[in-house]
């Protein structure tokens, strides 16, 4: 139990140090080190995404940085995307299709390693205007760059373009117990055309609603076990805090090239034992 | 990053960023949340390591000490008779209702802004996350 707790505040510490949350680490530990089978493994995957969303999710709306109308339209999508996946990966573990779900699994992770080490050198977006959806639901906002010392304006604009992608990072969410941050930082940012910092403060304000609904779903249908969840959630919850403290100190890129090569490794194990190989 | 300075343009409804008020409202819900949770969840690791210092976390799983409180009729009685599993299963319903009470926040919040269209949004995300706890997973399991 100490050492699942141990695993957790480790995982908090690298997801929010790589920004890839905790849940991307934890997973696959769980899986390979643990002998974890792929159900519970999601299910203590979404209980940490809960803990990690609420711990950073109140930090980034003290400082009014998310966005609430623009995250609450997004959830509309994400949420039953994330119904629909937890509901996939049910029937795909009755099915006996469990191997199928690593391998998928691994292919993800490896899937958000190059958007995670291209944040923040990508271009920015072009101001583009508002679309229809975007005006009757006044999908705009400012928040103040303390570096640029001033309120910087921004307005949503291809609204439908976002919910296709936020629906697709809820199936993801739901279906391997990870937050899908990436996928949904690259909605907001690149559909939407927010800045990077409102980006990524109302894509984690919106990963806990996406979180709970797959966690409904696994919890109600037994995939969810305290036992292993609970000290990984409290542990994760507690790095994921550490992590945000020492991070403003370090160096955010070399810290990721330092990490994302070890989640690449997991990642590429969990692949080999859904292949029967590892 | 985007610089949007241009005129936004006619908007139907209002627009952020919204009051501080409720940033630190939805803030407060997610760390008491957060806080009851991890207390119950760490309370009630902490019981079961006392009553049984032998037992392996291997040896819990296997035994299933929460499982008849996912029983809504039986985490009353659980609770009352102090049993761990019951304060372990309660946490992680704490843990998943926070953002669902986060979003219940919105709802009040943009109804008492009169913005029908986004508290609708709310609501349907709202009933939604109940429709998957209630049906979606009974009916999968």
């Amino acid at each position: 139990m100490v050492l699942l707790v141990l695993t957790g505040g480790v995982a908090g510490l690298v997801g929010s140090l790589t920004g890839l949350g905790g849940a991307v680490v934890a997973l696959p530990v769980l899986v390979l080190a643990f002998g974890v089978p792929f159900p519970e493994a999601a299910g203590a995957g979404l209980l940490t995404v809960l803990a990690t969303s609420s711990t950073t999710g109140a930090a980034y709306l003290r400082d009014r940085l998310s966005d609430l109308r623009i995250g609450m339209f997004l959830e509309v999508a994400t949420v039953p995307g994330a119904l629909a996946g937890a509901v996939a990966t049910v029937f795909l573990v009755h099915a006996r299709l469990e191997d199928a779900l690593l391998i998928a699994l691994g292919a993800v992770l490896l899937t958000l390693i190059p958007g995670t080490l291209l944040r923040g050198w990508r271009s920015p977006s072009v101001a583009r205007p508002p679309d229809r959806w975007s005006r009757r639901l006044g999908l705009r906002g400012s928040y103040v760059d303390e570096r640029l010392g001033r309120e910087v304006p921004y307005v949503a604009a291809s609204t439908g373009p976002a919910l296709g992608v936020a629906f697709v990072a809820g199936i993801v969410a739901g279906m391997f117990g990870i937050g899908g941050g990436v996928f949904k930082v690259h909605a907001l940012e690149r559909y939407l055309g927010l800045p990077m910092k409102v980006a990524t403060a109302t894509s984690n304000f919106m990963i806990g609603v996406t979180g709970a609904a797959g966690a409904g779903v696994l919890l109600a249908a037994g995939f969810v076990d305290p036992i292993i969840g609970a000290p990984i959630a409290l542990g994760t919850a507690v790095g994921a805090y550490a992590g945000s403290q020492v991070l403003p100190r370090l160096r955010n890129r070399t810290v990721r090239w330092v990490f994302l090569p070890v989640i690449a490794a997991l990642a590429v194990e969990v692949i080999l034992r859904g292949l029967g190989v590892g | 990053m985007t610089d949007a300075s241009a005129p936004p343009g006619p908007f139907a409804e209002g627009g952020g960023p919204e009051p501080l008020a409720v940033y630190t409202r939805m803030a407060w819900v997610l760390r008491v949340g957060l806080v009851l949770a991890l207390a119950l969840l760490g309370g009630a690791l902490v019981a079961l390591v006392v009553r049984s210092p032998h037992q392996d976390a291997g040896a819990w799983v296997r035994s299933d000490p929460f499982a008849p409180y996912f029983e809504l009729a039986n985490l009353g009685p659980g609770l009352a008779a102090g049993a761990p599993g019951a304060f372990l299963t309660l946490g992680v319903l704490v843990l998943i209702a926070t953002p669902v009470v986060r979003v219940v926040t919105g709802i009040y919040y943009f109804l008492g802004r009169r913005e029908r269209a986004l508290a609708a949004i709310a609501t349907v995300v709202l009933v939604l996350l109940i429709v998957g706890l209630v049906v979606f997973g009974p009916w999968v399991r």
